[in-house]
C-alpha cells in the first residue's frame, strides 16, 4: 500500500497549492471586478430600485486594477512553469520568489 | 511496414486525443458564450500546437509507468527485439488501437473519458496478451508513486475530488463577492477570466498529452532500429504529433463539449472562471509535484464542483454518474480491445497480422463516423438546450441527441 501513502502525501499538497492559485486568484479577480464597480459608482452596483448609486470613487478603480495585476502575475507564473518544465527546468520557490532551476 | 502502421496509428491516436479533450479547456467558455465556438476551438488548437512544441523534454519512458516493455533509459527491452522488434511493435500497435477505438466510442456517446487511460488501458491489455500478467507494472517497486495503481488509478480517484473541491470553494466565494455588482461589470470581467484560464489549460494539455504519443512513436522507431538516441526525439515526430493534436483539437469534439458545458451543469460565467482556474491550478500543481493525471478527470471534477458551489445551480447527477461509470470501465475496456487486437495480430502473424488489425481500426473509425452523422453535433447546436423542452413559441429546432 506504499502507493496510497505517496498519493495521499502528494494530494494534500496539490490541494493546498490549488486552493491558493486555483481558488485564490479567481477570488482576487472577482474582488478586482467588485472594486472596479465600487469605484465606478452609479449603477455599476446593485441598489434598491429608485435609489441612485453613490458618486465615483477613484480609489476603487486603482484597487481593482491592482488586483488584476496580481492575478496577471499569477498567470505569468503559470505559463513560465509550463514553458520551463517543457525545457527540462523547474520553478523553485526556495527563495520565496520563484526562480528557474535545472530539474 | 509494421513500423509505418504504428506511426500512423499513433498519430491517429494523437488526433483523437485532441478532439476528445478540446472540451476540457473550452467547454465552459463555449457554454457561457465567452468565446464563439469556432474561435474557442481555434484558440485551443493553436495553444495545443504551441504546447506540443514546448515539450522538448524526453518523454520516452512514458510506457514505463504501466508496462514493462522498456528499460529505465527508454530503450526497449532486449528480449523483445529478437525478431527485428516486431514483438514490441505488435504490442504497441494493438495497444494504440485499443486506445483509439475506446476514444472513438466514448466520443460517439459524448462521454468525456480520459485519453491517457485509454492509451494506458490499450497498452496494458496488449502487454498482458503478449507478455503475460508479469509484463505489467502493477504497483511499482515501492520507492515512489509508480505502476498502474500509483500512476493511473490513485490519481484518477483523487484528482477530480481535489479539482471539484477547489472549484466549489472558488465558485462560492466569487458568488458572495460579486453579489452586489451589476451584471454588465461581472459578465465582461468573467469573460476575460474564462478565456485566460481556459488558455492555460489548453497549453498545459498540449505539453502533457502530445508528449505521450511522441514517446510511443520514438519507442517504435528504436525497436525497429531506425533511431538509436534515447535522449532525443526526432524532429519530424515532434512536428507530426504537434500537428495531429492541434488539428484534432481544432476539429473539436462537439459532442463532448456539449456534455461538459451544458449536460453536467448549466454553467454561468463565474462558474466557468472558477472551474477553469481550478483545473489549471490542479494540473500545474500536480505536474510540478510529478503526478501524472488526466486532464479529463480534472476538468470534469472542476465543473461538478462549480455546480455544487453555486447556490441554486442544478447539477445533473445522472450525467455525472454515467461519466464516472465510463471512467471506471475505460482502462479495462481499452485493455480488452488491445488484448483482442494482439491475439488477432499474433494468430495471423507477421506483417499480415499487423495489417489486419490496422484494417479493423480503419473499419471501426469509419463505422463510428458514419454512425455519428445520424445525429450530428457541431458548432451550430453545441449549446442547444440539454432537456428537449416542448416550447410552442419556437421554430422546429435542429434535433440534438439527448442520449449522449
Amino acid at each position: 500500500m506504499h502507493n496510497l501513502g505517496f498519493a495521499l502525501d502528494g494530494a494534500w499538497r496539490v490541494l493546498l497549492a490549488s486552493l491558493i492559485l486555483g481558488a485564490g486568484l479567481p477570488v482576487l479577480f472577482a474582488l478586482g471586478i467588485r472594486s472596479l464597480a465600487w469605484g465606478a459608482g452609479g449603477d455599476a452596483e446593485v441598489h434598491e430600485s429608485g435609489v441612485t448609486g453613490p458618486t465615483p470613487r477613484p480609489i476603487g478603480t486603482v484597487l481593482g486594477w491592482a488586483c488584476f495585476a496580481v492575478v496577471l502575475l499569477g498567470v505569468v507564473l503559470g505559463i513560465t512553469f509550463i514553458v520551463a518544465s517543457g525545457f527540462g527546468k523547474a520553478l523553485s520557490f526556495e527563495h520565496i520568489y520563484p526562480t528557474i532551476v535545472n530539474k | 511496414m509494421v513500423l509505418a502502421l504504428v506511426v500512423v496509428a499513433a498519430l491517429w491516436f494523437d488526433f483523437t486525443n485532441g478532439f476528445h479533450d478540446t472540451a476540457n479547456a473550452m467547454a465552459t467558455s463555449i457554454a457561457t458564450g465567452a468565446l464563439k465556438p469556432k474561435a474557442a476551438v481555434l484558440l485551443a488548437g493553436v495553444l495545443n500546437l504551441i504546447g506540443a512544441f514546448l515539450s522538448v523534454q524526453v518523454a520516452l519512458t512514458v510506457t514505463n509507468a504501466v508496462v514493462r516493455i522498456q528499460g529505465s533509459t527508454g530503450a526497449p527491452r532486449p528480449e523483445l527485439l529478437a525478431d527485428g522488434g516486431s514483438a514490441l511493435l505488435l504490442i504497441v500497435l494493438a495497444g494504440l488501437i485499443g486506445g483509439i477505438v475506446w476514444n472513438l466510442l466514448t466520443w460517439l456517446l459524448g462521454l468525456p473519458s480520459s485519453s491517457s487511460h485509454a492509451l494506458f488501458g490499450g497498452l496494458i491489455g496488449a502487454t498482458i496478451a503478449g507478455l503475460g500478467w508479469a509484463g505489467v507494472n502493477w504497483n511499482g517497486d515501492g520507492s515512489k508513486l509508480d505502476g498502474v495503481v500509483g500512476k493511473v488509478l490513485l490519481p484518477a480517484v483523487l484528482s477530480p475530488v481535489i479539482a471539484g473541491a477547489v472549484a466549489a470553494v472558488g465558485t462560492w466565494v466569487i458568488y458572495r463577492v460579486t453579489l452586489s455588482v451589476a451584471a454588465r461589470f461581472t459578465d465582461q470581467g468573467f469573460r476575460w477570466g474564462q478565456i485566460g484560464s481556459a488558455s492555460l489549460v489548453s497549453l498545459a494539455h498540449g505539453t502533457n498529452d502530445a508528449q505521450k504519443t511522441m514517446g510511443v512513436i520514438t519507442l517504435a522507431l528504436i525497436a525497429a532500429g531506425d533511431w538509436t538516441d534515447t535522449k532525443n526525439i526526432p524532429l519530424w515526430v515532434k512536428v507530426a504529433c504537434a500537428l495531429a493534436i492541434g488539428l484534432g483539437t481544432y476539429l473539436g469534439g462537439w459532442r463532448i463539449i456539449r456534455t461538459l458545458g451544458k449536460g453536467l451543469v448549466e454553467i454561468a460565467p463565474r462558474q466557468g472562471l472558477a472551474a477553469q482556474s481550478a483545473s489549471a491550478a490542479v494540473i500545474l500543481a500536480s505536474s510540478h509535484l510529478g503526478f501524472a493525471l488526466s486532464t479529463t478527470h480534472v476538468a470534469t471534477g472542476s465543473i461538478l464542483g462549480a455546480g455544487v458551489g453555486q447556490p441554486g445551480a442544478q447539477v445533473r447527477w445522472r450525467v455525472a454518474g454515467r461519466m464516472v461509470a465510463t471512467w471506471l470501465i475505460t482502462l479495462p475496456a481499452a485493455g480488452v480491445v488491445g488484448a483482442v487486437m494482439w491475439w488477432i495480430g499474433h494468430l495471423i502473424g507477421g506483417a499480415a497480422g499487423a495489417i489486419v488489425i490496422f484494417v479493423v481500426l480503419v473499419a471501426t473509425s469509419v463505422a463510428v463516423y458514419v454512425r455519428s452523422r445520424r445525429a450530428p453535433v457541431d458548432h451550430n447546436n453545441v449549446n442547444a438546450d440539454w432537456d428537449p423542452v416542448a416550447r410552442d413559441d419556437e421554430q422546429p429546432r435542429v434535433p440534438v441527441p439527448t442520449a449522449s
